[in-house]
């Protein structure tokens, strides 16, 4: 087995809302949003680890306790061996420079106010990754990098389009020579052809650079072309994970079965008249006994609505949390 | 493309009027003695009272004093409030809300509360009661409303840095392993600080009538310095037979009132459009 | 197969006024024929939205319209304003991307559906009651009674969409006109509201101009596509025959920036740079700057659409050549 650079040990993660006054008074329960409840996963060195899901998955939420933007209610996120949670003072600033993150959001996921030579300078002298004669050398370098011309590190951010922000937002990351790329939708919010650009320039670097890649996203063509392996999440749990080939083609978990029906297939050739799954997804409020898929699976049966299934072995490095072993498709 | 630049040259209108008015009153305020005509404390006790005329363009006082070398005199007191009654507040309230709207939780709930105790009050009556313990003058004018001030500022800006927190390059700061102060002040502040300066200019302008206000109950500048709210104070008993010895200071409070609050909004687009 | 029920031509819409007028459509024309789904595809920036609410003649302020818009033999753009209101939200429909946004937050589902039913039809009061009821049941909200007198934001985004649906449907619409409606839900809540206007065309004999960014959506469900860039389109044909052999560069580059099964891990075959601005659309073809196929006459000209196929329409200097290169999309109809 290859050694886990980066796992979640059984994180779970609420979101409590405030409480008024009133709430207090009555001794209402704290109400929360159930972001992860309990996952486990291994990030593997050199590898591209894919999570899907739907929204109020938790999939971000998770990319955001990787990097420790959130700290985990329980559980725990190991980095190289040591619990993340532990960090301190320099420790921690060296493992937020060995696990980056990359954001969705390209128009605000850069200060406005900085030039993108402030920007990139700003992260190679609080790391200290270059004397101060180097810098802008080491700018030139990673703008090449990200295939932006040179005379962009002068402009605002402003001055760019959405695709070219996002090249900006993975040079930041790459200034600090991580070893983990954590990229939550890194591209959803990109045009299509200019979603190509980044994928392929996110493979490109991979190479390059050994980079290991977590790659979070809503879009299962792009996360199927991105990964080696792929986790899918459900309501703040992961119900499958397989190497990528495994998962599409022989998926384990009828809520992996359900998104894949679902996905709009590309081929006009193929087209369905069916709905993938019915209904829609509970509250992360008040969750579902149980297994959580239960009340929109199409096997579920006495006793989903009772036990919670563990990650079972389903094939070489293939698990699925269902009671079922080899739930059949649907056609 | 060619619209940008263009743009960037023509500032807009208010700004430039605005500016150019504080300019002036800058000046008057550094340099009164220069276009003065006479001594602002020197009585003529012929001229008591003297319409404007050719030698006194604004008339007399009860004294005969020149009530345009006095009007002249009152920038540099006056425009001192402008500054000096808002610069700890702007400083002070920026600070404080820059770290309340970042690090949020009890802090700030502890702040909405100090908030609201503030503006339950009316303004003008708590910053009396202050002065009246501290006792009369400009300096403890100074600090009665640089202990409340300070609030609004801290308000806003507290505000706008809890909205920046919640954009990713705030959380990509905190991902490169910036340092708290460094992402607040670094980053945040200066997208947060655009509407607390454009109130900051309003605010000079409310300054210089609270200071008038002040000055008119005896609480502020004390007679005889020249202060706009002084004088308008000396001719209270005189508005039926000598106008003029209220009337013009009061204009003058408008212009340089009107000054700020143009350059308040003219500020408020500039620094807007160029987000 | 009678005649089209929708006749677009020339249509032509700019924001602004003289030398710093934008034209965000410039000269398109297609037809809808019954019971056909017309899917317009196209980038940000493309004008498939503006192209969709011109045909409404729903513009903000500043845009204006002109070309022709034939529905059922008359013309749409020179309508006077009180049968343009019986025509919209009447024969014609449109659903919105953000239902959150379209609907009205204060008011509950029943009185928005209604107001459209009292509109539009001469239903009495009970009559309304009994149609909306009809109506959330037939887009498939589940305990339609109950659900009617609640306010938008007590329903989930897909049920969302689904009540404006609804509200599009209380007219009983002959063009269900769709401004990227899937595109805020996610995936299974997609395929549920892709699959239901489908049923509805079929069930209502409606006719749909659907707007959207994502090809998937496409392939999945309109029968003919046309392809917009820079405002004016591309490409137009039945959707088979445009995935199975583009005959414009663009539109191949479009099909090739999707990964698909089989090839992971490889460069997908993106299209450098980005669509341009309105303000500066380059001359001779617009998409020549981004195209592998550019020769020299895509600098100088621009091209007209012209008959590749049999309804299969390009306006691309290159076809022969973008033909030759083939399809990026592997399909099963060329395998079996």
């Amino acid at each position: 087995m290859v050694e886990a650079l980066l796992s979640a040990e059984d994180v779970s993660k609420d979101f409590a809302f405030p409480r008024s006054v009133v709430d207090l008074l009555r001794r209402r329960h704290v109400t929360a949003v159930h972001a992860l409840n309990g996952v486990s996963l291994d990030v593997r060195r050199g590898e591209t680890l894919g999570i899907v899901g739907e929204s109020g998955c938790g999939k971000s939420t998770l990319a955001r306790c990787l990097v420790r933007l959130h700290d985990c209610d329980r559980g725990r996120v190991v980095f190289d061996g040591t619990d993340i949670a532990t960090l301190r003072g320099a420790a921690r600033r060296r493992f937020n420079a060995r696990v980056q993150m990359i954001f969705q959001d390209p128009y605000s996921s850069l200060n406005p106010r900085m030039s993108v030579r402030q920007i990139l300078s700003e992260a190679l002298r609080v790391h200290r990754m270059r004397p101060a004669g180097e810098i802008d050398g080491r700018i030139a370098e990673l703008l090449e990098m990200v295939r932006l011309p040179a005379d962009a590190a002068d402009r605002h951010p402003h001055a760019f389009s959405g695709g070219q922000r996002q090249r900006i937002g993975i040079a930041r990351a790459l200034a600090v020579e991580p070893e983990v790329l954590v990229a939550d939708e890194l591209v959803s919010a990109l045009d299509v052809s200019v979603q190509a650009q980044v994928v392929n320039l996110l493979l490109e670097l991979q190479d390059r650079l050994d980079l290991t890649i977590v790659f979070v996203a809503h879009d299962l063509r792009l996360v199927r072309h991105i990964s080696h392996r792929v986790a899918v999440m459900y309501l703040g749990k992961v119900v499958e994970v397989a190497p990528t080939e495994a998962l599409f083609t022989d998926p384990r978990h009828p809520y992996t079965q359900a998104l894949l029906a679902a996905a709009p297939e590309i081929d006009p050739g193929r087209r369905s008249r069916r709905a993938g799954a019915r209904g829609e997804l509970p509250s992360p409020i008040d969750l579902p006994p149980g297994c959580l898929f239960h009340t929109r699976c199409p096997h579920a049966f006495d006793r989903c609505p009772r036990d919670v299934p563990e990650l079972g072995p389903r094939g070489p490095g293939h698990a699925a949390a269902c009671h079922l072993d080899a739930p059949a498709p649907r056609p | 493309m060619s619209h940008i630049p263009r743009r960037a040259l023509s500032l807009p209108r208010p700004l430039l009027l605005g500016g150019a008015i504080l300019l002036a009153s800058t000046l008057v305020a550094a340099f009164p003695g220069a276009v003065a005509p006479y001594d602002p404390l020197a009585m003529d006790y012929v001229n008591l009272l003297a319409p404007p005329s050719a030698a006194h363009p604004f008339g007399t006082d009860n004294f005969g004093r020149d009530v345009l070398s006095r009007v002249l005199h009152a920038y540099t007191i006056d425009m001192q409030i402008a500054l000096f009654a808002t610069l700890f507040p702007f400083v002070f309230g920026t600070l404080v809300g820059a770290v309340v709207g970042y690090v949020g939780g009890t802090p700030e709930a502890v702040f909405g509360r100090v908030v609201d105790a503030v503006i339950t009050f009316p303004f003008l009556v708590l910053v009396i009661a202050i002065v009246s313990v501290l006792g009369p003058g400009l300096g403890n004018m100074y600090i009665a409303i640089g202990v409340v001030g300070w609030v609004f500022y801290a308000r806003i800006v507290a505000a706008e840095v809890k909205v920046q927190t919640r954009l990713d390059y705030a959380d990509a700061g905190r991902a490169m392993g910036y340092t708290h102060a460094r992402i607040v002040f670094r980053h945040l502040l200066p997208n947060a600080i655009t509407p607390a300066v454009v109130y900051w200019m309003t605010d000079m302008a409310l300054a210089i009538l609270l200071g008038s206000s002040l000055g008119y109950l005896g609480l502020g500048a004390q007679p005889p310095a020249a202060e706009w709210g002084v004088q308008i104070a000396d001719g209270k008993n005189f508005m039926a037979t000598a106008w003029w010895i209220s009337v013009f200071p009061g204009i003058a409070i408008v212009i340089t009132g009107l000054g700020f609050s143009l350059l308040g909004d003219g500020l408020a687009e500039v620094l807007r459009g160029r987000r | 197969m009678s005649g089209p029920v929708l006749r677009v031509r020339d249509l032509i819409t700019t924001f602004g006024q003289g030398a710093q007028a934008l034209c965000a459509v410039d000269g398109v024309s297609f037809d809808v024929g019954p019971g056909e789904v017309l899917g317009l595809v196209g980038e940000s920036g493309s004008g498939k939205s503006v192209t969709l609410r011109s045909l409404l003649r729903l513009l903000p302020a500043g845009g204006h319209v002109a070309g022709r818009v034939e529905w059922q033999g008359r013309d749409v753009l020179a309508m006077s304003e009180a049968e343009l209101r019986g025509v919209r939200g009447g024969q014609i429909s449109m659903i919105f991307q953000e239902p959150m946004t379209a609907l009205n937050p204060v008011l509950p589902v029943r009185v928005q559906i209604e107001e459209n039913l009292r509109a539009h039809t001469d239903l009495d009061g009970r009559g309304r009651r009994a149609r909306s009821r009809e109506l959330m049941d037939l887009v498939g909200i589940p305990d339609a009674g109950r659900r009617l007198d609640e306010y938008p934001h007590q329903f989930s985004g897909g049920m969302r969409q689904r009540v404006m649906i609804a509200i599009a449907l209380a007219s009983d619409p002959k063009l269900l006109l769709a401004d990227e409606p899937t595109t805020a839900l996610d995936v299974t809540i997609q395929d549920q509201i892709l699959h239901l206007i489908l049923d509805l065309r079929d069930a209502l004999a409606m006719s749909v101009v659907f707007v959207t960014h994502d090809l998937g959506v496409v392939s999945a469900t309109c029968d003919r596509m046309a392809v917009m860039y820079a405002g004016r389109i591309v490409e137009e044909g039945a959707v088979r025959d445009v995935f199975a052999g583009p005959r414009h560069a663009y539109t191949r580059g479009l099909l090739g920036s999707i990964p698909q099964a089989g090839a992971e891990r490889s460069m997908l075959l993106s299209i450098e740079g980005t669509p341009p601005g309105l303000a500066a659309i380059p001359p001779g073809c617009a998409f020549n700057p981004r195209c592998d196929f550019a020769t020299e006459i895509c600098r100088a000209v621009r091209p007209d659409l012209a008959e590749m196929a049999p309804v299969h329409r390009a306006a691309c200097h290159n076809a022969e050549a973008v033909a030759a290169a083939g399809s990026p999309v592997r399909s099963a109809l060329a395998d079996g």
